[in-house]
């Protein structure tokens, strides 16, 4: 589903983020990148997602080559597939409901069943009740919850997810990550970025770890 | 692979209005910068075409006299004959009585001068306008040139002074008005564009997050074109609004001379839809050109 050869990747400056990294992901799989801070989580994640071009290697989607991925057709690929950013990127002055609506509208999905569809996941995330409520009034965790329904309500092919447990508490964690695994088991990749090593050990799937920008056995 | 849904439409139209919504503050302030600059400019072309009017309007005086002698020829035959000159427009006949008492209006009061004088001395004449074509300082010499050649023509005189300084002063100012008109359209654009620019750039976090979640351009887009639309809508009108206000609180208190200034050059309603539709075009092309670098996500 996802492979990458070779891939690496500097900021403008010069700054090395990643080095010749070369990994398969399976459909249907469920996978931790974990490493410490700065070891470049996110940036691969950003390569997955066409948001950030590899400054070298190649990426293979769908049976697909790309070096880059063509601008025109970055918008099919973003809505096949959910991602949970570090930073959540939610819209400061639209609500919770809107927020999550936002990523079916995009898709031209009929507005009753995005009615339907963003009240059930907002129930899944446990924030039914602050559906009317703008992301500055949340907490950090529930602004996360927030930026995870947003990611799953689509039902996406894929899930990448970037420290999607940062700001929650243990009990939290786990019944996030539970939900993660149920999309799974309905058949979406599910791939997550996490420096939660509890979180890890708790789950034992495939995990691979990155250290300054290299693959090392986890 | 899923293509976009009919819902496309609704989506695209009820985000913008609540985008509009959102952001009425900068939506009235660029209005309000798009209504003054389209006012300053609209102001220009306004005094320019009126000045226009002004000068075609001195061009059209009478360029030319011909002083003819007495009992030559009749008045009708002299008017026949100068009617049929190349580049002759009209000919007004001025006859001995005529310009005598003329001249005793325009010596009012001193009548005395004239007493003792019992002939009329003063000659007959035609006042000549030229055809617009000829209306150069070489046209009206050939015209000159030919009524000079009339055996009943005492004398021509024509300010050849005058006729060239016309000509060069509306050459002058219609270069001046170019010049002018182009770094007024300018300074409009670059106002406009700066002022759209900042709205864009204050909403760029919004068009990257809508990227990020697969928007299509054209999704994105959607939005400001209307808003720039709506801008352009309110801006025109408001220019309107302006330039009637301004023109109704000084139309009393302009000299005379200078009331040409003030005439419509246009109907009215023309004037306004000319107004709207430069706003809009101009708030639409600025919000495009403006967000197209924030789309590249
Ligand atoms: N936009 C950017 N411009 C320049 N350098 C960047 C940028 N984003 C990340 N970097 C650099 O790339 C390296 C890897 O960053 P990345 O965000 O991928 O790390 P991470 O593993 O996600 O860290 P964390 O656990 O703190 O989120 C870091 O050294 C960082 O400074
Ligand atoms: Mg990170």
């Amino acid at each position: 589903m996802i492979q990458m050869f070779h891939v690496s990747k500097s900021y403008e400056g010069g700054v090395p983020a990643l080095a010749d990294i070369t990994l398969k992901i399976g459909k249907g799989e469920f996978l931790f990148i974990t490493g410490p801070s700065g070891a470049g989580k996110s940036t691969l994640l950003k390569i997955m997602f066409g948001s950030e071009p590899p400054t070298q290697g190649q990426l293979i989607l769908d049976g697909r080559n790309y070096i880059k991925i063509p601008q025109p057709e970055l918008p099919a690929l973003r809505r096949r597939i959910g991602f949970v950013f570090q930073d959540f990127k939610l819209l400061p002055n639209k609500s919770v409901f809107d927020n999550v609506a936002l990523s079916l509208k995009v898709m031209g999905i009929p507005p009753s069943d995005v009615k339907r569809r963003v009240a059930r996941m907002l129930t899944y995330v446990k924030l039914q009740h602050r559906a009317n409520f703008k992301p500055l009034q949340l907490s950090g965790g529930e602004q996360q919850r927030v930026a995870i329904a947003r990611a799953m309500v689509k039902d996406p092919a894929i899930i990448l997810a970037d420290e999607p447990t940062g700001n929650l508490d243990p009990e939290l964690s786990v019944q996030i990550i539970e939900l993660f695994k149920e999309v799974n088991s309905r058949g979406t990749t599910v791939v997550i970025a996490t420096h939660d090593k509890a979180l890890i050990e708790k789950y034992a799937r495939r995990t691979i770890a990155l250290e300054g920008g290299r693959l090392v056995n986890a | 692979m899923r293509k976009s849904g009919s819902a496309d439409f609704v989506y695209i139209i009820s985000d913008a209005l609540s985008s509009l919504k959102e952001s009425k503050g900068t939506t009235a302030l660029t209005s309000l910068t798009l209504g003054f600059s389209l006012a300053i400019f609209s102001l220009f072309v306004f005094v320019i075409s009126n000045l226009n009017g002004v000068m075609e309007g001195w061009g059209e005086k009478t360029q030319i006299v011909v002083y003819v002698k007495d009992n030559v020829s009749s008045a009708e035959a002299m008017k026949d004959s100068i009617m049929k000159v190349a580049g002759v427009r009209g000919a007004e006949f001025v006859s001995k009585e005529k310009a005598l008492s003329e001249l005793k209006g325009a010596l009012k009061g001193y009548e005395g001068i004239l007493e003792g004088v019992d002939a009329n001395p003063l000659p007959a004449s035609f006042e000549i306008k030229v055809l617009e074509e000829n209306n150069s300082p070489e046209g009206i010499a050939k015209v000159v040139g030919e009524l000079k050649a009339r055996d009943w023509a005492e004398d021509v005189q024509y300010s050849r002074e005058w006729v060239e300084k016309l000509a060069s002063f509306i050459k002058f100012m219609k270069i001046a008005a170019i010049g002018v008109g182009v770094f007024l359209g300018a300074a409009t654009l670059f106002i406009m564009s700066n002022t759209i620019r900042l709205a864009v750039y204050a909403r760029r976090s919004e068009i990257e997050i809508m990227k990020l979640v697969g928007a299509s351009d054209m999704y994105v887009r959607a939005p400001f074109v209307i808003e720039g639309a709506v801008q352009g809508l309110f801006g025109g009108i408001l220019a309107f609004a302006i330039l009637a206000a301004g023109r109704a609180a000084i139309i009393g208190q302009v000299p005379s001379y200078l009331a040409f200034a003030l005439e419509m050059p246009f109907p009215v309603p023309v004037f306004l839809l000319a107004l709207i539709m430069a706003g809009v075009v101009m708030g639409v092309a600025g919000s495009l050109i403006s967000m197209n670098r924030f789309l590249d996500v």
